[in-house]
């Protein structure tokens, strides 16, 4: 419709005669548009070679590029392999053997890739080595996959070329060589036969290299003990399962004490058998997973452990020494003579306190005995830091007189004690470059920052103890623009050879001999049993032999030298006393040294003792709480609250330790971990605990502290609430080795009876409903040994690899609301054994005495005995939740697993109200691609490390133990595809894997001839809460003491 | 059926001097009034309420039931609580409505309409714990027995979760059928007497075409007895089967048998405080004293206590077979319970639920309005915390030591409760406003022989109806008031005429007003006796015209209102 208005465009228009007006009215383009300026120029026209058509070419495709770009959508790629590489086939995992030595833990592992990445860590069973894969290593393939690890080498933080790092490398060493100034290398241990020979050489091109080994956690006084008496700077092995009785003077041998991976060993003798099993005595102050395991177990101050060391050794020999110890003490020194002097050599007597006369001690008594379990002819090379010489190295670089400093492995900054005087020093090097994966203390102050591979990226090799070789190989490219050490050491001598050539020259020449290098890359491992002999001139061997021709060990000249310095020893450690508060440092299963602090898995893994995660803390004993006015305390939803403390040691302190109150804690002592409060480079949420390197002065595990409340309350992420067991022994079923010998079955493992048409029969035999037949196919039973299980917990990070089960965070952790599906329940007896608890409990009469009973149960004794209980889905043939699902989500198969289906599962938790177990785990959250959840599941990198055979759950729904039937499911496929009838131990599930202690074992109880068929024939088999009725396929094996006071 | 003779010993049931008209405007009032100031404030209070729970609701679906305090070890605590408290709560509509009805107590006629509207609205709260506990809400269907073309697949029916599904449903459904039958003569009856065009509307709507006549009253009986029959056991079965979600499990504390009719003796505990606490409120406010007496106070206190004793006696009984089945498990679970981490919320229970009915066995305190109105939210809160502790006491601490751990709400935990205590009261508010809070039909039905007027007349030996075409006034004191308003026929007509004006023969013409639907040639005759020829004079009839007409012709009392005359005589005054 047309309008009459007229809209003017600016005030001019109301003057009709304006002249631009008038212009702009007549003209469509007011100013003249130089046409000619680039049509004019016909000779430069037609000159060109744009014609029409490029032109219009040239329209077109920006045009489509334009809306091409704009069009972009999220992409996702998928990229098919253009040449498939060979052995990967998608969906079927490749194992590839290696090695894992980061200076810290050494184990030989098998990793399973799929589709080119590794995504599970297992043991390497062909490995003769004791230990298998701890919690750690386990847990050391997510640490591949950490989103903040160096992606490229750093100079002063800010990203290099590497070019530009090997050039102000090479240029350094160049002109060091043969200068005043020396060439430092500060590394951890590597135990590795080609990177000692590649240091040697590296010394050799340009001279004043001096290379120090750097432990983070010191094995110095047993190192320093062990090459005083063999000559050689190593540490002894020892086959714990040679032992019968095992006496151990704070040493913690089922963690990490001197490499740790023993406790396979262990668990072999503590599974009673023929009658016999060992008889295990600790003396030590933390209640530690070692203590927790041992028959007799004496709290004492590390000054009276020393003490109780120098008196043990005494009565062995028939000296005396001065010094008193409580009576508790005393009686088991005089036990242990008793029962060492019944068989000399099955005895092995072991000490952590890093003290060296402790450590010669112990050497000396196992000597002396003769002990079949020290085995000091192929001794173990995993620790051979040197505290003098990082000593003098400091000293060094404080005087100026270090060129360079390169350091490996090691992150000084964070684990010296006096950082302050080695940050002095670094600053007067004139160039240092620190290998690492992460940002870390020291990349903060070195001059270049060298991305370091992870070990799953690396080649390497190692030598764990004499003879026993292992190679490590990369089983995926590296992730990232990175570098391993020995790469670049060989690329700044000047040598063309990649590390692997030269891993591959060094085995050819001088390990293998005539054996295949491919089979032993194939294997992992190489033991070179044959080569040793040949090295009678060693003097550990020399002297081994002595040893084994002298065993009484009472006369020959050969002593007399011997026992002068022995003597000396015992007097001063029978003369050693502390004032004060004994301070023992020690690291948690965990954390370890802390190398792997942004590691979600193990950050939110429970300490097998104490159950807390997240969090290292100060333990003291309930009397010294109650001195120093320490309080432990549950809030409203359940979570532990402990007061702050204040530590001092040598005038350096500690402010804010939070306290846990620890039950078997010796009076007068202190315990702290290392490896936690690591600040740089970390996210937020992994920023945990107080540094306890800062006490760790000397190098010494322990100390003398001073300890004060400091005010404020810490809030505990802790797993497990309730520490005891409130008398029901049914749980956890023990007896002592000599009811088990002497008494029937019936009596140490008491079935549950019910009453039927008012006879007493067994409660397993009265049924509501008809059984299915099982008798057809597969039925799958799952056994746990309750004294092979250490309670270490490799089992529980190898199940949450295996399922994708999720890192919920410390603030959900302490809302009880944890996820892993197999968890190690930790029970104290609340007087000093679960006996007497039993008995207290059956002796209550009437409710009153019954309410206060109970409450005085609920706290543990000064020195409980202890009880480790894996505890995962019982997969119960009558199970309480398939009933009460609405949906059906949860139902059993004929295979005896119980399944969940998470799809069908809407969420009404019923099944998990009405697991007697309580086992089930339920998604509160979404836990990936979540924001408020930022661990591995929330980024690209994190995410590689999800097994793609398990879901990964979304929120709302519930989840539980499986039976990795993702595993059970191939192994049966597998059998089928090749035609053929599975073999027992085909058939595994990732913790039963993981156990290396053969505490778990997992079959198919249809097989007759297999191992689970026969330990569920055991008489120390049972079911937990059997009397409930609901028929688990997982059962628990009695545990037997090995107490003469039954 | 219910006019027959009743002993003079029992107290009337309507108080006051109560006629039919007047049991009508009594009730209709609160639906035909504007809203006071106090209504509009306590609505507020209940909206905000309700949407801060929606706000809640929303929360959690969106980002988790981890925002509740839940853990691994308690899985169910406020959401099953306030579900296992809304349901008991409901009992009580279905226990007065049907079992009363059954056993032909007369008393439930005053509060069945409010019990049963109670019922339905704290189900509706109860059914939205089931659907918002769970993890995927969305995913709620699953557990209807669907077809398969739905995307589900068939159900788990040996679950008690299952069973709730059904129970409810079935529940809910029969409860409205039932309320909404008996609202229909009720409905009618504000029909009649509605007067704006748009509630007319809603309420002929509502009511289902309810006409009144004999048909419509014998099926109307027919349906109540029927539905009465289905309800009576449902009284028993739902809340039988929300306790089979605890007795059927293997947790100790849970699994007992006793809990059937403890569970069924603690709804209808609840349920009556309930209604206790909402009528004292409803009497008061819609000024209904004369219709919810003392008397049915004290009779749903009397029902309190014997339910509250029945309800100690199973906690006892429950204590008593712990210790005697020998399960230490068992024991350990009552022990904990009476006196572990959550003794205060056994000794509240214990003392609300168990202690506090027992004065009821004092007439004086009984019969004491605040004090019955104390007691009944005590009693509500104590059976809150039954629930609570038979759920979190129970879970907290089962079978192995070492997942024991405690439970504390969170924000949202409490603000979905208080959500649909909001959302409750919103809608018992709106039909406060809207329905007719008593059953006024039934309460007809029983004036005759319950209603304090006509006992007086029956005691005086007066007749009780007198329809007086001369002015003889009544000289009996009962009808006192009344006397004024039932003036002679010559008051009555000149205060007619004043309103609807003379009618001047010489000016205007007489309009055939037998035009008019309703208006006979009886009426006509009578109208024009009345001094009434015109549509105009008929058109500028209201409410109170019609009274007047009522009680002047005596004959077919409501029908010019209910034809509504004056509407019919504009429309034809217009047409001339």
């Amino acid at each position: 419709m047309a309008s009459n208005k007229k809209y003017w465009k600016s005030e001019a228009e109301l003057h009709p005669n304006d002249s631009i007006v008038e212009a702009l009215r007549q003209n469509e383009f007011p100013e003249e548009i130089p046409v000619d300026d680039f049509l004019g120029d016909k000779e430069g026209l037609s000159a060109t070679a744009t014609n029409r058509r490029d032109f219009l070419k040239y329209i077109g495709f920006s045009t489509a590029a334009a809306s091409l770009a704009a069009c972009e959508g999220p992409v996702r790629k998928s990229i098919p392999y253009v040449v498939k590489p060979e052995n990967i086939i998608p969906g079927i995992a490749n194992y590839y053997a290696t090695t894992i030595a980061n200076g810290f833990d050494f184990a030989n592992v098998l990793v399973k890739t799929r589709e080119g990445r590794p995504i599970k860590i297992e043991n390497n069973t062909d490995a003769k080595l004791g230990g298998g894969a701890n919690a750690r290593v386990q847990a050391s393939v997510l640490s591949l996959y950490d989103s903040t690890r160096i992606q490229g080498p750093l100079a002063s933080g800010e990203p290099v070329y590497w070019s530009d790092l090997d050039k102000a490398a090479k240029d350094k060493l160049a002109a060091l060589k043969n200068s005043g100034k020396q060439i430092a290398l500060l590394t951890q241990t590597y135990a590795s036969p080609s990177t000692d020979r590649l240091i040697s050489e590296f010394t050799a091109a340009f001279g004043n290299v001096n290379h120090v080994t750097y432990d983070a956690i010191s094995e110095d006084a047993a190192l320093n003990a062990f090459e005083a008496r063999y000559g050689k700077r190593a540490l002894p092995n020892y086959n714990f399962d040679k032992a019968d009785v095992i006496v151990s003077f704070g040493a913690d041998f089922l963690a990490d004490w001197q490499g740790g991976g023993f406790d396979s060993g262990y668990s072999k003798g503590r599974v009673p058998k023929n009658g016999k099993m060992s008889r295990h005595y600790q003396f030590e102050a933390n209640m530690s997973l070692t203590g927790a395991n041992a028959d007799k177990r004496v709290p004492l101050a590390p000054s009276n452990q020393k003490l109780a060391l120098a008196k043990l050794y005494s009565k062995l020999n028939g000296t005396s020494v001065g010094g008193d110890l409580d009576e508790a003490a005393e009686r088991a020194i005089d036990n242990i003579v008793t029962e060492i002097a019944k068989n000399k050599s099955a005895a092995l007597v072991v000490t952590g306190l890093e003290d060296e006369n402790a450590q010669a001690v112990a050497l000396a008594i196992n000597e002396m005995l003769s002990s079949r379990a020290m085995d000091v002819s192929s001794p173990r090379y995993v620790r051979q830091g040197n505290i003098n010489a990082l000593n003098q190295l400091i000293t060094d670089m404080k005087s100026g007189s270090i060129g360079a400093l390169i350091m490996d492995g090691v992150n000084p900054m964070y684990s010296l004690p006096n950082a302050e005087d080695f940050l002095e020093g670094i600053e007067k090097v004139d160039l240092s470059i620190t290998f690492s994966t992460n940002w870390n203390e020291t990349t903060a102050v070195s001059n270049y920052t060298a991305a370091s591979n992870h070990y799953l990226e690396s080649w390497g090799d190692a030598q764990l103890f004499e003879g026993h070789f292992s190679l490590t190989q990369p089983t995926i490219k590296e992730l990232f623009d990175t570098r391993q050490f020995q790469t670049c050491l060989l690329n700044w001598m000047g040598n063309e050879k990649s590390y692997y050539e030269y891993v591959k020259e060094t085995w050819t020449t001088s390990v293998l001999g005539d054996a295949n290098w491919d089979k032993a890359l194939h294997d992992g491992v190489f033991s070179a049993a044959d080569m040793i002999v040949s090295g009678t001139s060693d003097p550990v061997d020399a002297i081994q032999n002595t040893v084994d021709k002298e065993p009484a060990l009472t006369n020959g000249e050969a002593e007399e030298k011997d026992i002068l310095p022995i003597a000396n020893a015992v007097q001063s450690l029978a003369a050693s006393s502390m004032e004060g508060m004994e301070l023992t440092l020690y690291s948690k299963v965990g954390m370890g040294d802390g190398q792997q602090a942004s590691n979600p898995w193990l950050q939110e893994f429970p300490d097998p003792i104490s159950r807390v995660c997240w969090d290292n803390y100060v333990t003291v004993s309930k009397s010294d709480a109650q001195m120093l006015d320490f309080v432990n305390e549950h809030v409203a939803n359940g979570g532990m609250d402990g007061s702050y403390a204040n530590i001092t040691v040598n005038g350096v302190s500690l402010d804010n330790v939070p306290v846990v109150i620890q039950p078997g804690q010796a009076e007068g002592t202190l315990g702290l971990s290392l490896g936690y409060g690591k600040e740089v480079g970390l996210k937020e949420e992994m920023k945990v605990g107080v540094n306890a390197f800062k006490l760790y002065q000397g190098f010494s595990n322990i100390q003398t502290a001073t300890i004060e409340k400091a005010t404020g309350m810490h809030e505990f992420a802790s797993v497990q609430l309730h520490k005891t067991l409130m008398g029901r022994g049914d749980i956890i079923k023990e007896t002592t080795l000599e009811v088990f010998n002497t008494k029937d079955h019936s009596e140490w493992n008491h079935q549950p009876q019910v009453s039927l048409n008012h006879q007493e029969v067994p409660a397993t035999t009265v049924d509501l409903w008809d059984s299915f037949d099982r008798s057809i196919g597969h039925h799958f039973n799952m056994s746990i040994d309750l004294n092979a299980c250490t309670g270490c917990g490799a089992c529980v990070i190898a199940c949450h690899a295996e399922n994708n089960v999720p890192v919920v965070g410390k603030a959900e952790v302490r809302m009880s609301r944890d996820m892993h599906w197999l968890r190690i329940d930790r029970y104290y007896s609340s007087e000093d054994t679960f006996e007497e608890d039993n008995s207290k409990k059956d002796e209550f009469s009437g409710a009153f005495e019954s309410k206060s009973g109970f409450e005085e149960m609920e706290d543990p004794a000064a020195n409980p005995q202890v009880a480790f209980q894996p505890v995962m889905c019982q997969h119960c043939n009558h199970a309480p939740c398939e009933t009460v699902c609405p949906v059906a989500a949860t139902s059993h198969s004929r295979q005896g697993q119980n399944h969940m289906a998470y799809n069908r599962c809407v969420g009404t938790r019923y099944c998990a109200n009405n697991c007697p177990y309580k086992v089930r785990r339920f998604n509160w959250f979404l836990y990936n691609n979540n924001d408020e959840f930022d661990y591995n599941m929330n980024n690209d990198l994190g995410k590689m490390v999800i097994n793609p055979d398990v879901n990964v759950r979304s929120r709302g729904v519930m989840e539980k133990c499986s039976m990795c039937i993702q595993m059970t499911q191939k192994t049966i496929l597998d059998a089928k595809r090749e035609g053929r009838i599975i073999k027992d131990g085909e058939f595994q599930t990732a913790c039963s894997n993981a156990c290396s202690n053969g505490a778990i074992v997992f079959g198919d109880v249809n097989d007759a001839e297999s191992e689970v068929a026969e330990l569920v024939e055991s008489d120390r088999m049972y079911h937990l809460l059997e009397s409930v009725g609901t028929k688990p396929n997982v059962f628990y094996h009695v545990k037997v003491r090995n107490t003469n006071e039954a | 059926m219910a006019s027959h003779y009743e002993a003079p010993i029992r107290k009337p049931l309507v108080l006051g001097d109560k006629g039919y008209h007047d049991v009508s405007v009594d009730i209709a009032g609160p639906v035909e009034r504007r809203a006071n100031k106090q209504w509009w404030i306590v609505f507020s209070i209940a909206l905000a309420a309700f949407l801060w729970g929606v706000g809640c609701i929303v929360y959690t679906i969106s980002t988790g039931i981890g925002t509740w305090g839940l853990n691994k070890t308690v899985g169910w605590a406020w959401d099953i609580t306030n579900f296992v408290w809304w349901v008991g709560i409901g009992h009580a509509g279905t226990l007065i409505s049907a079992v009363l009805l059954l056993f032909r107590q007369k008393w439930r006629m005053a509060i069945n309409r409010s019990a049963e509207a109670m019922t339905i609205f704290s189900v509706i709260q109860a059914g939205l714990f089931p659907v918002i506990h769970m993890g995927r809400p969305w995913l709620g269907y699953w557990v209807l027995p669907i077809p398969n073309q739905f995307g589900s697949l068939w159900v788990n029916f040996n679950s008690p979760l299952l069973w709730d599904v059904f129970a409810i449903s079935t529940y809910l459904s029969v409860s409205l059928v039932f309320w909404w039958t008996g609202l229909l003569p009720d409905f009618a009856m504000i029909r009649d007497r509605a007067v704006k065009p748009f509630q007319k509307k809603i309420y002929s709507l509502v009511s289902f075409g309810w006409t009144g006549r004999a048909k419509d009253w014998q099926r109307f009986e027919e349906v109540s007895l029927v539905l009465a029959g289905l309800a009576t056991p449902l009284v028993l079965s739902v809340h039988t089967i929300v306790s089979f979600d605890f007795a059927t499990s293997v947790i100790p504390g849970w699994h007992t048998t006793i809990f059937p009719p403890y569970f069924v003796a603690g709804a209808v505990f609840s349920g009556f405080a309930m209604v206790q606490t909402l009528l004292i409120i409803m009497r008061k406010v819609c000024n209904l004293e004369d219709y919810i007496t003392v008397q049915h106070i004290e009779l749903m206190n009397i029902i309190i206590m014997v339910t509250g004793s029945i309800v100690g006696c199973a906690y006892i009984t429950e204590l008593f077979i712990a210790w005697y089945s020998g399960v230490e498990y068992e024991q350990y679970a009552f022990l904990n319970r009476a006196t572990g981490p959550y003794w205060w919320s056994y000794l509240l229970m214990m003392s609300c639920n168990v202690v506090s009915p027992q004065i009821m066995w004092f007439k004086k305190i009984r019969t004491s309005i605040v004090v019955s109105f104390i007691i009944s939210i005590v009693v509500n809160v104590g059976m809150w915390f039954e629930r609570f502790v038979i759920i979190v006491t129970s879970l907290h601490r089962d079978y192995l030591p070492s997942s024991w751990t405690m439970f504390s709400p969170t924000f949202v935990d409490i603000g979905i409760f208080i959500g649909t205590l909001g959302f409750f009261f919103t809608l018992f508010l709106l039909y406060a406003r809207t329905f007719p809070v008593i059953a006024q039909a039934e309460v007809k039905s029983i004036l005759k022989s319950s209603g304090e007027r006509f006992k007086k007349l029956r005691d005086a030996g007066q007749p009780l109806y007198k329809i007086s075409k001369n002015a003889t006034a009544a000289s009996t004191a009962v009808v006192e008031e009344k006397t004024e308003a039932v003036e002679t026929g010559n008051e009555q007509v000149s205060s007619l005429l004043d309103t609807l004006g003379a009618f001047d023969a010489t000016k205007e013409t007489a309009d055939d007003l037998k035009k008019v639907k309703g208006i006979g040639p009886q009426m006509e005759q009578t109208l024009n006796q009345i001094g009434i020829f015109t549509f105009a004079q008929v058109g500028r009839m209201t409410e109170k015209e019609y009274d007047l007409l009522d009680e002047i012709t005596g004959s077919f009392p409501g029908r010019a209102q209910r034809d509504d005359w004056a509407g019919q005589a504009n429309r034809l005054n217009n047409k001339n």
